[in-house]
């Protein structure tokens, strides 16, 4: 597996505990963890594998640490790279808009010539719209810590999993 | 990814056009921050409805209105959309202490309403959405004018669940009209969560079936893309002719208002977050991350802003509150004065004109006059039939579908858009059928008690010239909402005047006087009268009839009766009656004009008389007639030789079966046993 960033913001509590079990999953060789909230274009763009966490923010936002980041990659090619996009939830609370942030991190990267990888199925979630829905597929991994919290590990661990075969 | 064009971003925007908007957020913030100061000194500003966690969509609201052609209608919480549309550190202040100099109204409105009606920047209720009617008529009278801009309307998106909002929205789509509503969305009503508002969690989607109407959705935290948007429904909404929802994500940092406790409500981790989604940190770190500004640059802004305030706040405080004389002034604006009428009466003869054809011919006539004039209502007209009792036959074929239109069945529409259209121009004249009957223009209450509050609380800045025609009063077999007098709960508010003519030519008259002045009067039309030979009368072509200026109809030496309405002519046969039958020799007053009411006239009979009858259609408990009878109690006492009496309709609705329509409504016999008593007395 060729060099991997995984980038979340350290200030995160929910998502930064996810971050930990999928680290201690991928293994530390080659993965290197960055705080979005502070990285810079360059910081992001030294890799080919990515693992993004993305919690949504009212009503289907991105969290604003990735909003303030993304104008640093805005003129870049993502061309060659691949991009594992994860993020919190809640199905019940925000159904209208449920882990709406994979889905438009997944379309930022992509117009920009990045590769989305590490769909995963929408079996199992109960919810009515979602922009990071594709058919029966999620463009990434969606938890949901308020819900269905029991289910997080197993899910991180077959996501995990798929990775490494889609990762370059 | 959206169809926003982005034109501003943190990369793109000039540094120039960054740092202004940076000067007008902290100074929106300044000001907000310093708000509650002045409630502890009790100097003033005692509501409060802070802007922070709003200051992206509120900048962009603020920069995208164009005063030049553009009319905004801010609501409550908007400080730092007025800051961006240009008013002043000292301006605020103004408003916020409730100074005379204040430019929204001189302190008449409650702080935090902020307004320059002057730029129209328009000084909004603090019934919470109300003015999205406002905005859609004055975006009706761009549209009849072909002129530039837009109406925009903000509010919040709990008060969207408003009937009226419903209607505004409906209305614009309807009619295609060149207005923008923003909603703030913050999550809350006070301490409402916003689920318990609507079942969507954002309220614009409940309006995707609505045709002709765009709906955008923006991050109302984040400048640029509130910047974007905005520009964006600007643009549409004016090249399309046709509406937009621009529906703002914000959060509320604080509590609704200093009257609230938001930690009662919310938990930490959620008072936490909120604060760290501040728009104005947000902003400021992008522009230090993306090296757009140093802060040093920043710093130098901020200490500006401190003096600037510091200034205005000294010039506040040594600014003059009003005078408590001045509270008289601009309740309502002087009406059109008759030079060839004074009195409002004439010694026309020739045929008699029915008082349905008097109502016509001068609508005709003053439309021929004013091409400013509109008319507009329910059933107001389709082919021949001209309103459901064809008072406004002939309009639309004459004056076209501009002029002259049917409304939807939504009376605070109706009422509403007239407030708002008149805004556009101080020629317009707007005469609406309030209702299909007074029995429906409840469901305007709420636009018709706004619409007098106006040319007060602007200071007489606003003056809402509008004319709203009521088909009132029974004996027509019409039951209860058919039949009802709404006058006594009209006359309670100040800012409007009250007639109720009863002859053919009063009502002409009056109507000519009511769409030739400014301010708002309603005109009651004794529906059952319309066609009643007995109402029909001679009517000069150019007839005027003041407001104030009651009329003697009969005169007589023994008794006063005073009375308007359907009721007048009851009155004159029973003094017909009286006077055959030896009882007395009795004077009736029609008093046409209830507010104004003409107190001159009403005392010198009862000076004359020594006796008084106050008569009238409606319910004797609570009726007018207790001001009328009032009056001659306290300024007349000594002329009195019996007390006042009264006679009216029983403390009942008006029963459809005509037994009991019979028994409830007052009529001749009623009358004249009423008299004959107090002649006796
Ligand atoms: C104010 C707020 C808004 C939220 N909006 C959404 C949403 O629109 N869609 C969604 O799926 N989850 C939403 N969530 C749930 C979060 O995504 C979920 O709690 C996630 O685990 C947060 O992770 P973090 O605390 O690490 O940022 C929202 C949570 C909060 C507090
Ligand atoms: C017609 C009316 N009903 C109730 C109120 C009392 N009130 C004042 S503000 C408010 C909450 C409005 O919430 P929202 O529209 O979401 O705006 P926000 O204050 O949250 O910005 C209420 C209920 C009012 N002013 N007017």
């Amino acid at each position: 597996m060729k060099d991997t960033g995984i980038f979340y913001s350290f200030r995160s509590v929910k998502t930064g505990q996810q971050v930990k079990k999928i680290l201690k999953l991928l293994g530390s060789d080659n993965v290197t963890a960055v705080d979005i909230d502070v990285a810079t274009g360059e910081d992001f763009m030294k890799f080919t594998n990515y693992v993004l966490a993305v919690p949504t923010w009212f009503d289907g936002e991105l969290p604003t640490y990735w909003d303030e980041f993304l104008p640093s990659i805005e003129d870049e090619s993502l061309k060659g790279k691949n991009f594992a996009i994860f993020g919190g939830g809640d199905q019940k609370g925000y159904p209208e808009n449920f882990v709406d942030g994979i889905g438009l991190m997944a379309e930022f990267l992509e117009e920009r010539g990045g590769k989305i990888v590490g769909f995963t199925s929408t079996d199992g979630y109960t919810f009515e719209g979602s922009k990071a829905k594709r058919g029966d597929q999620f463009v990434g991994l969606a938890l949901d810590i308020e819900n269905q919290a029991a289910l997080s590990n197993e899910r991180i661990d077959a996501w995990v999993k798929s990775l490494t075969k889609e990762f370059a | 990814m959206s169809d926003i064009p982005k034109i501003h971003s943190i990369k793109k925007t000039d540094k120039d056009t960054l740092l202004k908007w940076y000067r007008l957020l902290f100074l929106g913030r300044t000001l907000d921050e310093k708000a509650p100061n002045y409630l502890k000194q009790a100097i003033g500003w005692s509501y409060h409805a802070p802007a922070a966690g709003h200051d992206g969509i509120q900048l962009a609201i603020g920069q995208v209105f164009d005063r030049s052609k553009d009319h905004l209608f801010p609501y409550y919480r908007d400080l730092v959309t007025n800051v961006s549309a240009g008013l002043t550190a000292e301006e605020i202040i103004y408003n916020g202490i409730s100074k005379d100099a204040d430019v929204a109204g001189g302190g008449r409105h409650m702080s935090n309403h902020f307004a320059k009606p002057e730029w129209n920047i328009h000084n909004v209720s603090s019934c919470t959405g109300n003015h999205t009617l406002h905005a859609v008529g004055v975006a009706r009278a761009i549209k009849t004018y072909d002129s530039k801009g837009v109406a925009i309307s903000s509010q919040g998106e709990s008060s969207v669940s408003e009937g009226y909002v419903y209607e505004a929205i409906n209305g614009a789509s309807k009619e295609q009209l060149p207005v923008i509503f923003v909603f703030q969305d913050n999550g809350y009503g006070i301490s409402v969560p916003k689920k318990d508002q609507t079942a969507n969690r954002k309220v614009a989607h409940n309006f995707e079936g609505f045709k002709h109407l765009r709906i955008m959705y923006c991050n109302g935290k984040d400048v640029f893309d509130s910047m974007n948007t905005m520009l964006e429904a600007s643009k549409w909404a004016e090249e399309n002719q046709k509406p937009v929802i621009v529906h703002a994500n914000c959060v509320r940092i604080h509590s609704h208002s200093n009257s609230d406790r938001h930690e009662l409500y919310r938990d930490d981790n959620e008072l936490g977050y909120v604060k760290e989604y501040d728009p104005l940190a947000k902003y400021k770190r992008l522009l230090i991350r993306y090296n757009r500004a140093t802060e040093e640059e920043l710093s130098a802004i901020e200490a500006e802003v401190a003096d600037e305030v510091k200034v205005a706040h000294r010039k506040g405080m040594a600014a003059p509150h009003p005078t408590p004389e001045s509270a008289m002034d601009y309740v309502i604006p002087e009406p059109y004065v008759s030079t060839k009428y004074p009195d409002g009466t004439h010694n026309h003869e020739g045929e008699s004109l029915k008082l349905i054809q008097g109502l016509n011919e001068t609508l005709k006539a003053e439309f021929r006059n004013n091409p400013d004039t509109y008319l507009w209502g329910q059933d107001i007209a389709n082919k021949d039939k001209g309103g459901i009792f064809n008072v406004s036959k002939g309009m639309q074929q004459e004056f076209g579908k501009k002029r002259v239109f049917n409304a939807p069945i939504a009376e605070d529409f109706i009422m509403g858009t007239a407030n708002g259209m008149v805004r556009f121009n101080k020629n317009i004249r707007v005469v609406v059928e309030g209702a299909e009957f007074a029995d429906y223009f409840w469901p305007a209450m709420e636009q018709f008690v706004e619409t007098t509050h106006e040319y007060w609380r602007t200071k007489g800045q606003f003056s809402p010239n509008i004319t709203v025609r009521l088909a009132s009063g029974g004996y027509i077999g019409g039951g209860l909402y058919h039949s009802q007098n709404i006058e006594a709960a009209l006359t309670t508010f100040p800012g409007v005047r009250v007639v109720y003519p009863s002859f053919a030519d009063d009502a002409a008259g009056l109507l000519r006087t009511s769409m030739r002045s400014e301010g708002m009067t309603v005109f009651m039309e004794p529906k059952a009268l319309y066609n009643a030979p007995k109402a029909a009368t001679p009517i000069p072509e150019d007839f005027e009839v003041p407001f104030g200026k009651a009329r003697i109809r009969r005169e007589g030496s023994d008794l006063s009766i005073f009375t308007y309405g359907n009721t007048t002519h009851m009155c004159l046969e029973a003094a017909e009656k009286l006077e055959k039958e030896g009882f007395g020799n009795v004077e009736v007053v029609d008093l046409r004009s209830l507010l104004p009411l003409d107190n001159e006239t009403i005392l010198a009979s009862v000076k004359k008389t020594s006796r008084a009858l106050v008569v009238h259609e409606d319910k004797v408990f609570a009726g007018f007639g207790g001001e009328v009878a009032s009056l001659i109690n306290s300024e007349g006492f000594e002329y009195l030789d019996a007390p006042v009496r009264r006679v009216g309709s029983t403390f009942t609705p008006v029963g459809f079966n005509r037994t009991l329509e019979a028994a409830i409504l007052p009529n001749t016999d009623k009358i004249f046993e009423a008299a004959k008593d107090l002649l006796s007395y």
